[in-house]
């Protein structure tokens, strides 16, 4: 199932998405996409974004209540406090609060998961987010507290500090779950959830074309989702091209001998998804499925 | 809500025979991202920030604390040689100590120091009052506290060997202010300016090592599991742990900074260092041996 959805998008979009196969504690098995690098950065700015400006309306408040007789060293010691709480309250909140989304992921459609299947457990989720802590806050507050244009030792220093958060950092990009240091102590991993809606069926009741069992042999679960997928486009010229392309395609691999006029080109793929479907269907419930149309068809009386 | 657990089997049932009978590509996607959604909602976290929070304090940082008995008996070592070999080195030749405390730990003390010296500047050195003293110099030893601590545990990756490493320092810088007032008869007011904060601080240094000695112990011997599945499954204690000890820091920061210097007598700060050893060994022994509804970490 995995390989062909896979195939399937790879084919249309060219869209080569990692996938994980999952298996819930009922025993369904379950395909998630994994994050992308690129969508888990936007999440994370999203999110730091978010985190600076609460930061700075917590200062803004504190400022006006607490103005008179404070120091400059105890407002920078305050400040610095306040936010490392913050940050990670931020974070732990809302990945508990609402399953594994901060509002960064929340817009980017992603989603943490415990990487086996199980539940997703709040011990897991503060060990995720204290090991970002050590990841990139840490060596990053670490490198800039350092004067950079030191010499000898506080170079190394520095950018020993700034090594160790960029090798960190680049975890996701050397395994294939790309998960990052925290994912892997919490064994979590992220994954990317697509929001889908249930569109109208397909295939038509009745059709003015008529298919022969021969014809529709041609063709596998493959091509036929292909088709849908096609089929389901949005109208365009673009799609409308393709669609005459199609269709010609088919009239020749099944030897269809009349020419299908370009108006009704739509109806003629529709009518053959229908046929194409209810055969494949039907060959599926006697046990003879098919996945392309490059496996032999069964060959029926 | 309460029919949500019922409705996600249905629809996972619903996925399972739609898999089997149909090859209409939309409606399965459908209900696999259905499903898949569902399946969060009801085997996601059900608890609040501080409820989770107070789990793990009642249960997990107790449980992964005697859970990784040989772990900190082994970082506890580690600081032990340091100590030993501190004090050894600097004991007949106080030159070592500038060699061995960085100039920034140091403050000022060092071989050049007299006895009255320290005595009033370090050890009775009068209380800078509240804002600076709980305030500012109390966040400064956190920070610089809790990134010892964390780098002891992030370099466990690496194997322990570094962890230890870095544990023996911390213990040879000890060891070497150790060695400089024994030189000046000042050792039992040493350790009595130290044991106040020292027990919890230096505690929480060695669970903080220990949870490196976890991670490095899973990435060299995972045993029967590949080494990312054991590394997941021993992570979450070993990031207990060092969760748990920088909390421990924050409380050994406040003692440090601003209780310290309150308190200008020997015996009282002996019964007070004693005092949170006592409690800190009751709470990681006693609390959360009954087991709650299954594991909160």
């Amino acid at each position: 199932m995995a390989q062909r959805l896979d195939r399937i998008n790879r084919l249309l979009d060219g869209i080569t998405r990692n996938r994980r196969e999952i298996t819930t504690p009922e025993g369904v098995m379950l395909e998630v996409d994994i994050a992308n690098h690129g969508e888990r950065l936007v999440a994370f700015l999203i999110d730091f974004l978010f985190w600076m400006l609460a930061t700075v309306l917590l200062f803004f408040v504190l400022g006006l209540t607490l103005l008179h007789g404070v120091t400059g060293s105890v407002t920078f010691t305050v400040v610095l406090f306040l936010s490392f709480l913050l940050r990670n309250l931020y974070f732990i909140h809302f990945e508990l609060q609402s399953q594994g989304a901060t509002p960064g992921k929340r817009i980017v459609n992603l989603k943490v998961i415990d990487r086996s299947g199980g539940p997703l457990l709040p011990g897991a989720i503060v060990a995720r987010n204290l090991t970002r802590e050590v990841e990139i806050f840490l060596p990053l507050g670490l490198f800039f507290a350092v004067p950079k244009i030191g010499a000898g030792a506080e170079f190394w220093t520095a950018a020993s500090y700034f090594g160790w958060a960029v090798a960190l950092s680049a975890l996701p990009f050397f395994n294939r779950d790309h998960l990052r240091a925290g994912d892997l102590i919490a064994g979590t991993m992220v994954i990317s959830v697509p929001r889908r809606a249930l569109l109208a069926e397909l295939a038509e009741a009745q059709s003015r074309y008529v298919f022969s069992r021969k014809q529709l042999d041609a063709y596998g679960a493959f091509e036929l989702q292909v088709l849908e997928e096609l089929l389901r486009r949005p109208s365009s010229p673009d799609t409308h091209g393709m669609h005459l392309q199609v269709c010609e395609k088919i009239s020749r691999k099944i030897g269809w001998l009349e020419p299908v006029p370009p108006a009704e080109t739509l109806d003629f793929l529709r009518a053959f998804y229908t046929a194409e479907r209810a055969h494949l269907e039907r060959e599926q419930q006697f046990g003879r499925y098919r996945a392309d149309k490059n496996e032999p068809a069964a060959t029926g009386p | 809500m309460q029919e949500l657990p019922l409705l996600y089997r249905t629809a996972a049932s619903s996925l399972s025979v739609a898999r089997s009978i149909a090859l209409d590509r939309n409606l399965i996607l459908y209900l696999e991202g259905l499903v898949l959604r569902a399946f969060f909602v009801v085997y996601g976290p059900r608890v609040g920030i501080l409820e989770a929070l107070g789990g793990f304090l009642k249960r997990g940082f107790p449980q992964a604390v005697r859970g990784a008995g040989w772990h900190i008996l082994l970082a506890t070592l580690a600081v032990a040689a340091g100590i030993a070999i501190g004090y050894l080195m600097v004991l007949p030749n106080e030159a070592w100590f500038s060699l061995l405390v960085p100039e920034s730990m140091a403050g000022g003390r060092g071989p050049a120091s007299t006895a009255d010296q320290l005595r009033r500047t370090e050890i009775f050195a009068p209380w800078p009052g509240f804002v600076d003293s709980f305030v500012v110099f109390a966040n400064f030893l956190f920070r610089h506290n809790a990134t010892i601590g964390i780098m002891t545990f992030g370099l466990g990756v690496l194997g322990g060997v570094p962890t230890l490493l870095l544990l023996g320092y911390q213990g040879l810088i000890l060891g070497a202010f150790l060695a400089l007032h024994y030189n000046r008869g000042l050792l039992v007011d040493f350790i009595g300016w130290l044991s106040i904060h020292g027990v919890t601080e230096i505690g929480a240094l060695i669970l903080c090592g220990a949870g490196g000695l976890v991670i490095a112990e899973k990435v060299l011997f995972p045993g029967r599991y590949n080494r990312l599945h054991s590394l997941a499954m021993a992570g979450k204690a070993a990031a207990g742990l060092a969760g748990g000890a920088v909390l421990m820091l924050f409380v050994a920061g406040i003692i440090e900074g601003g209780l310290r210097q309150l308190i200008a007598s020997t015996p009282w700060r002996f019964a007070i260092g004693a005092a949170t050893g006592v409690l800190w060994t009751a709470y990681f022994l006693s609390i959360g041996r009954r087991g709650g509804h299954g594991s909160a970490t």
